[in-house]
C-alpha cells in the first residue's frame, strides 16, 4: 500500500509511542524478579476501595443489562485471570449487568457477522484491526466519539492509537491490544545447527533453513503458510520485494498491484522455498495453528507470527527457546512489519444506555489497575509478555523481566518499520490465496501467469463493482 | 316400498359424507407442532433469502439497496461461480462413483448373511455414530504428507508418497474416499430392509427355474428395491451438492480452488466478504437447481413404471 494518507502517518505515530514505552522498559533494568508461582491465583485482582465503588456507581441508577463476548473456555490459560476481572467489574458496577458469552470457538467471524444480520451482536466486543475497518465500513461499529472525548482515560493512550479505529474524525473503538510480526526461530535447533543468528536476508534465509533441516533430522527449516490466511504472510514478502498487493488512489479507487515485479518476486522466492530449496513442510496447505503447532513441537524451525507468544509458551514450549527477530529483508532492501492488534467494539444497534455502559465496560480493562493485573498474571503464570503497551503508563519493565533480551530486542527492531494490511484483504484474500497455492503445489506453475489470472479475476468480481460503487458515492 | 327404500340410502349417503366431511382433529394436532418448526426453520428462511437475494443486503439496516436480479446476473457473471458449480458436479460424480453403491452392495451381502447378521448391522451402524467432523479431521490427519498413515503404511509396501489434499489432481478423490468406508448406516438398514421384505415366495420360485443369484439380483431384488434406491439418491445427491462440513474441515474449498464448491461459495460470500446478498441468491440458485434435478429424477421413474 502505497498510499493510504491518515492511516499509515497513524501507524507510525503509534509504533513509535508504543517503541517509547517499551524502550523505558528495556533501560530501566528493573532485575527485580518475582518467583513464578504457576498458578493464577498468584496475581490478585485489584479491588477498588468501598468508597470508590460507592462513587462509581449510585444505587439509583437503573440496572443495564449487556452482552460482551469474551467468556474464556475451561482450558484457556486466562480463564482465571478473565473471571476475576468480570467478578470484580459486577462488584464495581453494580448497575451493570454483563452476560458473557464464550466466542473464542473457529469462526468466530461467521458468528459474529450471524449474530449481527439477526440482530443478536454483542454489545461489546474486540474485532481485529482489519475486521475493525470492515465493520465501521458497514455500520456495524457504533460512533464513540463523545464517549472516548468526555473520558478522562483518553490521554492514557498511545498518540494516534484511536486513529486506526476512526474515520472522517469520528471514533469508534477502544485501543485494546498490539502486536508486530517478525520472525519467530527456535534457538535450540539453531544451536544444535551451529546457526549463531537469525537470517538477514532472503538468500541467507534460505541457506540457513537447508543447514536447520540438515543438522536437525524429522524438522523442517521453516513452516510456510499456504491455506486459507496464505495471503497474510505472502503480503510480508511482497513488502520486503518493495511493493504491495494494492493500491488506494486519491479518488478512493483500488488498483490492484498483483502483478508488480515486487508480487512476482515474493511469488517466485516462495517457489523457490517449496522446490529450490526444499526447506518447507510437504503439508503446505496446512493451517496456521498447525503451523505453530509444528514449532512448539520441535518440527520447524522457523515461522512467521506477532509478538505476543502465548500460543507457544502456552502449549509448554520455554520462553528462552522463542527468538524473535525482523523479517528477512528482500530485493528491496526492506522488511516491513505488520501491526495488528485489537479494538473493543460498540455495537450500533445498542440503545444508548447499553452503549454508555458497554463503553464503560471497555474502559474498565483498559483502566491502569486491570492493565497491571493483567500483565501481571501473564508474567506469575509464564504466558509471555508481549512487550508492545497500548497505554502510556504501564511500566513495561516490571513484566518483561522474564522475556529474555534478544527477543525483546527482537520485536522493538522489528516494530520500527510497521506497515498495515493491504487494503481490501477481506474482499480480495480467495483471489490472491489462489496463485499462492498454486506454486507451492505445482513445480510447473509459473508465478507471473498465475497472478496475472488471479489479477484479471480479482479485478472483474470485486474492483470493477467496488471502484463503480465508489465513485457512484454508493456506501461499501 | 321404494320410496322407503330411497328415503334410507339418501339418510345413509348424508351420514356418509357427514363424516367424510368431520375434521380429524387428533392427528393435525400431534402433527402441528413439526409442521411450525418446518415452517419456522424452513420455509421462512428459504422465502427470507428469496427476498434477501433482491437486495444489496445491509446488515445493520436491512436490507439495503434493491437490486432486482442483479445479485443473480453478478454470480452467473462470475468465474469464481462456474468452478464452484464444476466442482459440485464432479463431486456428485465421484461420490454416485465411490459411495452411493456402497450400502446397496453392503444390504445385498448382509441378506444373504444368517449367522452373526444382528452383529453385522450393528457393527455398520457403530461408524455412523461418530461425528462427521471428528471422522474428517482424522482423515485430514492420516492424509498429512509431513506424518500422516497412509503414506507412512503405502511406503512400506513402496508406494507413494502422495499429495492426498497437497496435490491438485487428487484433492476432490481424497475428500470423496472416506464415504466409501464410511457409507453404511441409516441407508444399508434401509436397503437391508427393503430387501427383506421382497415374498420369499418369488425368491424359492426363481431358484427352482434355475435363476442365479446374478440374475435375482438384477431381476428380482433392484426391480424391487428401485423406489427406496431412488428416494435414497434424492437424499444423496441434495447431500453432495450441498456438501460443505467435510469440504471446510479439509480444505476450505483449496487448493487453489479445486474443492471449491457452491456450498462453500455462500457461506464465503456471506460471511468474509459479508455480502449476504448474493450469498442468498446462491443459495436460492442451488435450491432450484436440486428441485429441479428432483423432479426430473422422479418423472424418469414414473417413466420406467
Amino acid at each position: 500500500m502505497k498510499q493510504r494518507g491518515g492511516f499509515y502517518k497513524s501507524i507510525a505515530a503509534i509504533v513509535v509511542a508504543v517503541l517509547l514505552v517499551a524502550l523505558t522498559a528495556c533501560g530501566s533494568g528493573n532485575k527485580n524478579n518475582s518467583e513464578a508461582s504457576g498458578s493464577p491465583s498468584s496475581s490478585s485482582s485489584p479491588k477498588a476501595s468501598e468508597s470508590e465503588s460507592a462513587s462509581e456507581s449510585p444505587s439509583e441508577e437503573p440496572i443495564v443489562e449487556i452482552t460482551a463476548w469474551d467468556l474464556q473456555p475451561a482450558d484457556s490459560p486466562i480463564k482465571a485471570l478473565k473471571d476475576a476481572q468480570f467478578e470484580e467489574f459486577a462488584r464495581r458496577y453494580p448497575n451493570i449487568k454483563v452476560t458473557h458469552i464464550d466466542a473464542s470457538q473457529t469462526n468466530g467471524r461467521e458468528k459474529f457477522l450471524t449474530a449481527v444480520a439477526g440482530g443478536e451482536g454483542p454489545d461489546i466486543s474486540e474485532p481485529a484491526f482489519p475486521d475493525m475497518q470492515v465493520y465501521i465500513q458497514k455500520g456495524i461499529a457504533a460512533d464513540i466519539t463523545d464517549f472516548v472525548n468526555s473520558s478522562p482515560e483518553k490521554d492514557r493512550f498511545i498518540e494516534g492509537s484511536f486513529n486506526l479505529a476512526s474515520k472522517d474524525g469520528r471514533i469508534y473503538g477502544i485501543p485494546d491490544y498490539m502486536y508486530t510480526t517478525g520472525l519467530i526461530y527456535n534457538k535450540k535447533l539453531f544451536q544444535n545447527a551451529g546457526v549463531a543468528n537469525p537470517p538477514a536476508t532472503w538468500d541467507e534465509f534460505a541457506t540457513v533453513a537447508q543447514t536447520l533441516q540438515e543438522k536437525n533430522p524429522g524438522t523442517v527449516g521453516f513452516d510456510i503458510l499456504g491455506m486459507d490466511w496464505a495471503d497474510w504472510h505472502f503480503e510480508y514478502y511482497v513488502w520486503q520485494a518493495g511493493g504491495d498487493l494494492t493500491e488506494l488512489q486519491p479518488d478512493g479507487t483500488v488498483k490492484l498491484t498483483f502483478t508488480s515485479d515486487a508480487a512476482v518476486k515474493a511469488l517466485q522466492y516462495y517457489k523457490d522455498l517449496k522446490w529450490k530449496y526444499k526447506v518447507t513442510q510437504k503439508n503446505v496447505v496446512q493451517d496456521y495453528p498447525d503451523n505453530q503447532k509444528d514449532f512448539y513441537t520441535g518440527h520447524s524451525a522457523m515461522i512467521l507470527g506477532g509478538s505476543d507468544t502465548a500460543a507457544f509458551t502456552g502449549n509448554g514450549m520455554d520462553p528462552n527457546d522463542i527468538g524473535f527477530a525482523p523479517f528477512p529483508v528482500g530485493p528491496a532492501g526492506v522488511a516491513p512489519s505488520q501491526v495488528g492488534g485489537a479494538f473493543y467494539m460498540v455495537n450500533a444497534k445498542s440503545s444508548p444506555e447499553k452503549q454508555k455502559a458497554a463503553f464503560t465496560y471497555a474502559m474498565f480493562f483498559m483502566s491502569k489497575e486491570q492493565q497491571e493485573y493483567f500483565y501481571q498474571f501473564h508474567k506469575d503464570n509464564g504466558l509471555g509478555v508481549n512487550p508492545l503497551a497500548i497505554v502510556k503508563d504501564i511500566d513495561m519493565s516490571q513484566y518483561v523481566t522474564d522475556v529474555p533480551a534478544d527477543f525483546l530486542a527482537g520485536v522493538l527492531k522489528s516494530a520500527e518499520n510497521p506497515q498495515l494490511e493491504y487494503y481490501l484483504k477481506s474482499s480480495l484474500s480467495s483471489y490472491v490465496v489462489k496463485p499462492i497455492q498454486k506454486v507451492l503445489l505445482d513445480p510447473n506453475s509459473d508465478p507471473l501467469t498465475e497472478l496475472q489470472k488471479a489479477q484479471e479475476l480479482a479485478q472483474k468480481e470485486v474492483i470493477d463493482k467496488y471502484n463503480e460503487d465508489v465513485l457512484s458515492g454508493v456506501a461499501q | 316400498m321404494e320410496n322407503q327404500r330411497e328415503l334410507q340410502l339418501f339418510e345413509t349417503n348424508q351420514k356418509r359424507s357427514r363424516s367424510r366431511k368431520k375434521i380429524r382433529w387428533t392427528p393435525i394436532l400431534f402433527l402441528l407442532p413439526s409442521i411450525i418448526v418446518f415452517f419456522v426453520f424452513k420455509y421462512y428462511p428459504i422465502f427470507d433469502a428469496i427476498y434477501i437475494s433482491l437486495f444489496n443486503y445491509d446488515i445493520i439496516n436491512p436490507p439495503g439497496r434493491f437490486v432486482g436480479f442483479g445479485n443473480y446476473e453478478e454470480f452467473l457473471g462470475s468465474e469464481t461461480f462456474w468452478i464452484a458449480m464444476k466442482n459440485t458436479f464432479i463431486f456428485l460424480i465421484l461420490s454416485m462413483a465411490i459411495v452411493f453403491w456402497v450400502p446397496i452392495v453392503q444390504a445385498l451381502f448382509l441378506s444373504n448373511i444368517r449367522r452373526f447378521n444382528g452383529m453385522y448391522r450393528v457393527l455398520y451402524q457403530i461408524p455412523s455414530v461418530l461425528p462427521i467432523v471428528a471422522g474428517v479431521l482424522l482423515w485430514k490427519w492420516m492424509y498429512n504428507p509431513d506424518r500422516g498413515l497412509f503414506n507412512y503404511l503405502l511406503g512400506k509396501i513402496g508406494l507413494g508418497p502422495y499429495g492426498w489434499l497437497n496435490d491438485l489432481h487428487m484433492t476432490k478423490l481424497a475428500i470423496v474416499l472416506p464415504g466409501f468406508f464410511a457409507s453404511g448406516g441409516v441407508g444399508m438398514l434401509l436397503y437391508y430392509a427393503a430387501i427383506k421384505s421382497i415374498s420369499s415366495e418369488i425368491f424359492e420360485a426363481a431358484k427352482i427355474d434355475g435363476c442365479g443369484p446374478w440374475r435375482r439380483i438384477g431381476m428380482i431384488i433392484l426391480p424391487n428395491i428401485t423406489f427406496v434406491i431412488l428416494i435414497q439418491f434424492i437424499g444423496f445427491m441434495s447431500g453432495v451438492l450441498l456438501s460443505f462440513d467435510n469440504i471446510f474441515v479439509m480444505t476450505q474449498g483449496g487448493p487453489a480452488d479445486a474443492s471449491l464448491v457452491v456450498a462453500l461459495m455462500i457461506q464465503k460470500t456471506a460471511f468474509v466478504q459479508s455480502r449476504f446478498g448474493i450469498s442468498a441468491a446462491l443459495s436460492f440458485f442451488m435450491f432450484i437447481v436440486i428441485v429441479i434435478l428432483t423432479v426430473i429424477q422422479f418423472r424418469l421413474q414414473r417413466e420406467e413404471e
